[in-house]
């Protein structure tokens, strides 16, 4: 999937996220948490597994995070992709 | 953006609706929380719970205001609610950093919600959400050389013979001297043109580096009532954020050890902004020299003097009061908007 514009999903409540993808020719994924220090590494690799799935290979991906669950970032990730693939 | 429709909160109880709130109903609740209502803005939301308006909060471009909950509803989630409101307008403006002044005791409401504490004294603290200061510094990393160096910031408007002998002087004193050039665009003479000039009128200077402050110095977020030229209890807290967010973060990271500033004989805001860094930065380490004006026909130089004959068209006075950059700027073709600018208002 090809992101080919900017568009967000999610919120800033608590245990949600938000996601603003813009297009990009590399993959850069920052992420903002206020679990940082100690799940940093397990959101970025949530987020892995759900570019993957979607063959998401560039973009630009601004995580702004408030200690949601897996789940809820693989959600929120994949409806900020599908609507900058203009699915 | 193509996603108009925000995405419901998680676990929202009963019904809430934002609208966009009358202005006297915005205005009742924002003045209960003891806050001052603006009428310029361009967003404005609020929350609605059986028809009641529960919190607003509104948006100036980059800069968050007039953000009112009533006391039982405070708490982070009303303001989450409210703040993923106002992002997704502000990104949808172009946006991507966005700011908030509030009081110290509120700050971590908004740390909460991933915004980032920039500066706090006394009853005012500025916070960022966004890439913001941290983007701006990396993408200035490579102007940045060690040394015992030093700032000037100025507006530019336009830039002055006047500036010129402030930055030789200054330059003439450190290893660099950076020249901040203020980007907000409130002035007369839009941003591209006053850093251009000062880049031109400069480029001999070989340790002089001309930089844009972006919404770190002087801007909407940090001083907006120097736009204003009042001056009140709230313009002297916004002097003190604006200057403490120079000493504690911009001036370590370029290695500022000495800030420059022509001596103000006329303008108040200017003298009191002035006379506030000299204490600031002196209490961070940090230098301030102010320079005598330079003079031109018995009075010094200044940007007003310049708009004023620009706009009667006097050439002879302003070949003494500007350098050739900005001369033959004002005789070309660009200038004739702002000349038709200045006349009309």
């Amino acid at each position: 999937m090809r992101i080919r514009t900017r568009a967000s999903a999610g919120t800033m409540q608590s245990s949600d996220l938000m996601v603003v993808v813009e297009p990009s020719d590399t993959l850069q994924i920052d992420v903002d948490s206020t679990v940082k220090k100690q799940y940093e590494h397990l959101i970025r690799a949530q987020i892995g597994v759900t570019l993957e799935q979607l063959q998401v290979t560039a973009g630009h991906l601004k995580i702004t995070d408030r200690g949601a669950l897996d789940y809820a970032i693989a959600a929120r990730v994949e409806t900020a992709i599908r609507r900058a693939a203009k699915e | 953006m193509s996603d108009p429709e925000p995405d419901c909160p998680k676990g929202s109880e009963g019904p809430a609706l934002f609208d966009r709130p009358a202005l006297e109903e915005a205005r009742a609740l924002i003045e209960a929380c003891g806050l001052r209502f603006e009428p310029e803005f361009d967003d404005l939301i609020g929350l609605y719970e059986e028809g009641r308006l529960v919190a607003c909060a509104a948006r100036v471009g980059y800069v968050l205001k007039m953000i009112a909950i009533i006391p039982s509803h405070q708490g982070t989630d009303t303001l989450g609610e409210l703040l993923t409101r106002l992002i997704q307008s502000g990104l949808a403006a172009g946006q991507e950093t966005l700011f908030v002044f509030t009081l110290p005791q509120n700050a971590p409401s908004f740390q909460a919600l991933n915004f980032r504490l920039l500066v706090a004294h006394g009853q005012a603290a500025l916070l960022e959400f966004g890439p913001g200061l941290e983007a701006y510094l990396a993408a200035h990393a490579a102007q940045i050389t060690p040394g015992r160096n030093g700032a000037v910031v100025i507006n530019g408007n336009p830039f002055t013979l006047g500036h010129l002998y402030l930055v030789e002087q200054a330059a003439a004193r450190v290893d660099r001297l950076y020249l901040f050039v203020v980007r907000e665009d409130r002035s007369v003479f839009p941003f591209a043109v006053r850093f251009r000039l000062a880049r031109e009128a400069t480029a001999h200077l070989a340790n002089v580096t001309v930089l844009d402050t972006s919404r770190y110095a002087v801007s909407a977020a940090t001083f907006p009532s120097y736009f204003l030229k009042r001056l009140d209890a709230h313009s002297a807290a916004q002097m003190q954020i604006d200057l403490r967010l120079f000493a504690e973060r911009i001036a370590p990271r370029f290695h500022v050890a000495t800030r420059f500033a022509g001596q103000e004989p006329l303008c108040p805001t200017t003298a009191a902004y002035n006379r506030m860094m000299a204490e600031v930065l002196e209490a961070s380490g940090i230098g301030m020299v102010e320079l005598p004006r330079r003079q031109a026909g018995g009075q010094p130089i200044s940007a007003t003097r310049v708009r004023a004959a620009f706009r009667a068209g006097d050439w002879a006075t302003l070949a003494q009061l500007l350098p050739p950059a900005t001369l033959a700027f004002l005789r070309s073709e660009a200038a004739r908007p702002i000349h038709q600018q200045m006349e009309e208002t």
